[in-house]
């Protein structure tokens, strides 16, 4: 242990640590400024004798850009840029009209019902139509002015109107890059264009992460959920301090939107939440933090045979597989762009896994048109507390209960203060069931909610119904540290889970546990029952076992439309129709996943030779090929239906410098 | 001889442990690797929790130095503490750093240490942590991304059958048709069989097969098959289901027919691509032969012409086409990235770029290291050919 005398002296340079940051002192000496204190520094203090203990000052990134941290700045920018052109330089060959749609003013799309003029027609969007006199006015008011003779405005020190354009080397980025470079220099503002591989851009310790940027442009993925806790947040903002956690790369910190967005991912009233989504779609568009530019296109192509296929933004076409119909032919041949790494979903959540993983396992609900369906659920319907499926009753807290806080992190209350898994101390700021703020203490109510998840009787596909020990294994291994699950966000927050009987299960989730979401099934289930090729059966294998396990990576047993025959590592996946199934054995007796790992223009080639039946979005992926398919559509050889893809193009602006 | 080859084979073993370290340090410092899949998981309504980082850092050692790390991919070791008469030692020795700290320390002599590890990782730590047995007992460990958690040698395995059969089959065609094209453009230097040979050989080298392959399948495979005439198909190893090609009648999917009928133009585009170059090898080496005494004494004597060529002339030109096998072994190995790209030919060449792509770190060393091993066997080989073919050439 450390003896008193050396605690003192971290006191010490603590104290003299925050009373040098209360004097103001220069940045960039090396003040004493914070002291991060583990058991190993002290062990090295008491061996060394150390008489001092300073931290290393680390860059804030809280500096303003000297450029773009001024508003009229990036509103000139958004009004000189013609986002329609943009468009057309990379999806020159649809009709004015479909390109129109695709355009973006905020940062969810226009088709989703989160959408703020979805939700009011008349909601207070700031909207920069192409407008390049506003812009160059704009930025004369800024004290940006165009020298005599000169293309590029500059300051009254004479400092020109420069800003770096990073990007990716992706030629669909390039082709639109260079548009956007070209708007821009009309308006005298120089972008000077950086387009680097992904790897680097998009790097865990470059580009991106570090905020290393002042235009950026790149794609979000919109999803059915609306997004933005951890874009807009005022504490998302990556920093050295907080090791570079968060996506709000920008450093935007509007509070009124900060808390808005806090707020909607902790309330269970849909409508509450609408509102307050727009509240932050306005300020997003009105402080002009990122030009949201247009979303992507996006297109499945098939057979022109095939009937059911259900092509959506939000859901995987494979989610009708059970519904397709290819009349004359018993096999259904669908182009993968890569293999799946595993089928063990708890650890996988890559695109071609789900596409997979549907098939073999079905769903227990889809989501359509961002929103959600209930599928397998009991009564075609999700638990809500309306329906009385869950409730949500006000709590008081105990010592030792496990407690989530406004922030969203959980912890234990120990001694009146809430502690994580890592042991770090948490805010004690909390939610009530009306969303006021509370100090989390023992005898403060909080919300806590318990739903029950029903499902439809259903067997797997070797003909066993699935049981109460299917989803006792399911959320055993979801649940264990060791089972190679990926994310344990969920099993975090649960208080008890208790399998009911056959077919419904009871979650109780932490107090102050509020996720939107909470009408959808968290946990799975497994076939206790398989044989393993060594004699165990599945409910025998401890859960840190399944990530190596062929019975569950490579060949498992699921409830869904196909089971699998036969994985050629590298080459296909071959499926036959799971006459167990629960709405009945499918009409198409085979489905074959073909991998395609050489990129999408082999996968369109074998499309038009007949050799392949069904080429998805996530193959055809943005590039010439979606193009082709799209005109050999039109030419009626096979059906591809464009859409607006929920993945948006934009381009962010940075607030600080380091 | 014999000490001539056990020098060579250890000099084998030290240059593959040069290149496993290089390509091991290399491609761990590049950016990208097994976190990014984390990174990506990272969805717009939540990050992922510290501890999750933490497990995949530690699933994949990436919490340990480099050193430790490579160790234990070469060997398997170290497992834990090292254990003498029942005696922890080195148990305390710190082999990696899981979370970075940011504190200095001022020593009183003015020395300034950074403290940069918050979550430092010890020698026994490792004790309960799986680990393989090493490169040196043949497991390059376990994939990272592309089959996750799955033996490297597995996957390895599944793509070399395909691999050796495509690579096998155009570097035969290559050999089979070089040497008599060769020859017979050396005899008759300057005819209108040599300039047109000669065109076609450089225009063969001039071209990548990624344009080969491309130009093969937009005509070969998808014109002729609108026009109504016997085409190939696109790309796979084989057919899924069974395909009626005109005048060919119906090739069942997965027969023999089937797979020969999809060999045929990535075969076609790789025999092109290679036998520009050995072609003109062969024909510059008969040309040099040609014009040794030898052969001009021989048709002194009135040997017939037949003869000179193919005895006197050829023999001896075809010595340092030998030195040439020795990058066969390693490109049997290797396969044709490019190709096997294009044609989507489920081969290693394949599974190597995709291995870099996804930063599949194992698999792609495990490519490397077994690339360079064949390759320097492949040159002990063509030493030990030329004493063969060559008797004036003694190894020592």
């Amino acid at each position: 242990m450390p003896s008193r005398k050396h605690y003192s002296v971290l006191a010490l340079a603590a104290t003299t640590s925050l009373l040098l940051a209360a004097c103001g002192a220069p940045a960039g000496t090396p003040v004493v400024q914070t002291v991060v204190v583990t058991q190993e520094v002290v062990k090295e203090v008491e061996k060394e004798k150390v008489v001092e203990i300073t931290a290393t000052p680390v860059p804030e990134w809280t500096t303003p850009h000297p450029i773009l941290s001024d508003i009229r700045v990036r509103q000139a920018i958004a009004y000189c840029t013609d986002r329609e052109k943009l468009i057309e330089s990379v999806y020159g060959y649809l009709p004015e009209e479909d390109r129109k749609k695709l355009l973006m003013d905020t940062f969810i799309p226009k088709d989703s019902v989160w959408y703020a003029r979805n939700v009011d027609p008349n909601a207070n969007i700031v909207d920069y139509p192409y407008d390049p006199e506003k812009g160059k006015a704009l930025l004369e008011e800024a004290g940006w002015k165009l020298p005599q003779g000169g293309s590029i405005r500059v300051n009254d020190k004479g400092e020109p109107l420069a800003l770096r354009f990073t990007t990716t080397n992706a030629p669909f980025r390039q082709t639109w890059g260079a548009v956007f470079v070209s708007q821009l220099q009309q308006c005298g503002i120089q972008l000077l264009p950086s387009y680097i591989p992904g790897s680097i851009w998009f790097g865990g310790n470059s580009g991106l992460r570090r905020r290393d940027f002042e235009l950026g442009a790149f794609a979000w993925v919109g999803e059915t959920e609306p997004p933005g806790v951890t874009l807009y947040a005022c504490d998302q903002i990556p920093r050295p301090d907080n090791g570079w956690q968060g996506q709000n790369y920008m450093g935007w910190c509007n509070e009124r939107a900060s808390t808005a967005i806090k707020q909607a991912n902790n309330t269970l009233n849909d409508a509450e939440r609408k509102r307050l989504y727009a509240i932050v779609q306005e300020e997003f568009s009105k402080d002009m933090i990122s030009l949201p530019l247009f979303q992507r296109l996006e297109a499945t192509a098939h057979n022109k045979e095939l009937k059911g296929l259900k092509a959506d933004p939000t859901e995987y076409y494979t989610a009708s597989i059970a519904d397709w119909e290819l009349p004359g032919k018993d096999t259904v041949i669908i182009a993968l762009g890569q293999e799946p790494a595993s089928l063990f979903l708890l650890q996988e959540s890559a695109a071609v896994a789900t596409i997979v993983g549907q098939t073999v396992f079905g769903t227990l609900y889809t989501q359509y048109s961002y929103g959600f369906q209930p599928v397998l659920l009991e009564g075609d319907q999700f638990p809500t507390i309306e329906n009385g499926g869950a409730q949500n009753v006000e709590v008081e807290v105990q010592e030792g209960d496990l407690v989530v806080n406004a922030d969203g992190d959980v912890g234990t209350l120990k001694g009146g203060k809430l502690i994580d898994r890592e042991g770090n101390e948490l805010s004690l700021k909390g939610k009530d069931i009306n969303g006021n703020e509370v100090e989390i203490k023992a005898g403060v109510k909080l919300p806590q909610l318990t739903v029950t998840y029903k499902f439809k009787p259903h067997k797997w596909s070797d003909g066993e119904p699935v049981k109460k020990a299917d989803w006792e294994l399911g959320y055993k291994v979801a649940c264990d540290r060791e089972s190679g699950a990926v994310s344990f966000f969920t099993c975090d927050r649960v208080v008890s889970h208790e399998v009911l009987d056959d077919n419904s299960y009871r979650v109780v989730y932490a107090k102050g546990y509020q996720p939107p979401t909470y009408y959808l099934p968290p946990f799975g289930y497994y076939p206790s029952h398989q044989k393993l090729a060594d004699g165990r059966t599945l409910a025998e294998v401890p859960p840190k076992e399944f990530k190596n396990l062929k019975e569950v990576t490579d060949t498992p047993l699921g409830t869904g439309p196909y089971r699998i025959k036969e994985w050629q590592r590298g080459q296909r996946i071959v499926l036959e129709a799971n006459p167990n199934f629960w709405k009945g054995e499918p009409k198409i007796k085979n489905v074959i996943f073909q991998v395609f790992e050489g990129g999408p223009a082999g996968a369109v080639a074998a499309l038009l030779q007949g050799t392949v039946d069904v080429v998805g979005k996530e193959v055809l992926g943005a590039g010439q090929e979606l193009q082709t398919v799209i005109e050999e559509a039109n030419k009626g050889t096979i059906v591809a239906e464009p859409m607006g893809s929920p993945t948006w193009e934009h381009v962010d602006f940075n607030l600080n410098v380091r | 001889m014999a000490n001539y080859l056990v020098r060579r084979f250890i000099l084998v073993f030290v240059m593959a442990f040069v290149v496993s370290l290089a390509s091991f340090v290399l491609l761990y410092s590049a950016p990208g690797g097994p976190l990014e899949q984390l990174v990506a998981l990272q969805s717009t309504t939540r990050r992922p929790d510290p501890d999750e980082i933490e497990r995949i850092m530690k699933r994949y050692d990436l919490d340990l130095n480099l050193f430790v790390r490579y160790l234990r991919w070469l060997t398997g070791h170290p497992r834990g503490p090292i254990v003498i008469g029942g005696q922890e030692v080195f148990g305390d020795l710190q082999v990696g750093c899981l979370k970075e700290g940011q504190a200095r320390l001022v020593y009183p002599d003015g020395r300034v240490v950074e403290i940069n590890c918050a979550k430092p990782v010890f020698l026994r730590d490792l004790a309960d942590r799986p680990t393989g047995n090493g490169v040196i007992r043949l497991d390059f460990g376990r994939s990272q991304q592309l089959a996750r958690e799955q033996p490297v040698i597995e996957l390895i395995e599944s793509r070399l059958g395909n691999t050796l059969l495509l690579m096998g089959l155009s570097t035969f065609f290559a050999i089979a048709l070089s040497i008599p094209i060769g020859i017979y453009s050396a005899v008759k230097q300057y005819s209108r069989f040599d300039y047109f040979f000669t065109t076609l050989t450089f225009f063969g080298s001039g071209m990548p097969t990624l344009f080969t392959g491309v130009m093969g399948i937009l005509v070969f495979a998808l014109l002729f098959q609108r026009l109504g005439l016997p085409y190939l198909p696109a790309g796979l190893v084989e057919s899924n289901r069974d395909a009626v090609v005109p005048l060919l009648g119906t090739i069942k999917a997965g027969s023999f027919a089937d797979r020969l009928w999809h060999l045929i133009l990535p075969v076609a585009v790789l025999t092109f691509f290679n036998l520009a170059g050995w072609t003109r090898f062969i024909r510059s080496s008969m040309l040099e032969v040609l014009r040794q005494d030898y052969v001009r004494t021989a048709r002194a004597k009135g040997v017939v012409e037949r003869l000179v060529i193919l005895k006197h002339a050829l023999r001896n030109a075809l010595i340092p086409f030998v030195t040439l096998l020795a990058g066969v072994l390693p490109t049997l190995f290797g396969g044709a990235i490019i190709t096997e790209s294009v044609f989507n030919w489920s081969g290693i060449g394949r599974l190597f770029i995709n291995a870099l792509v996804a930063s599949d770190y194992p698999v792609a060393i495990a490519y490397v290291l077994i690339s360079t091993f064949l390759t320097l066997i492949g040159f002990i080989l063509s030493d030990v050919l030329y004493t063969v073919v060559d008797p004036r050439i003694r190894l020592s």
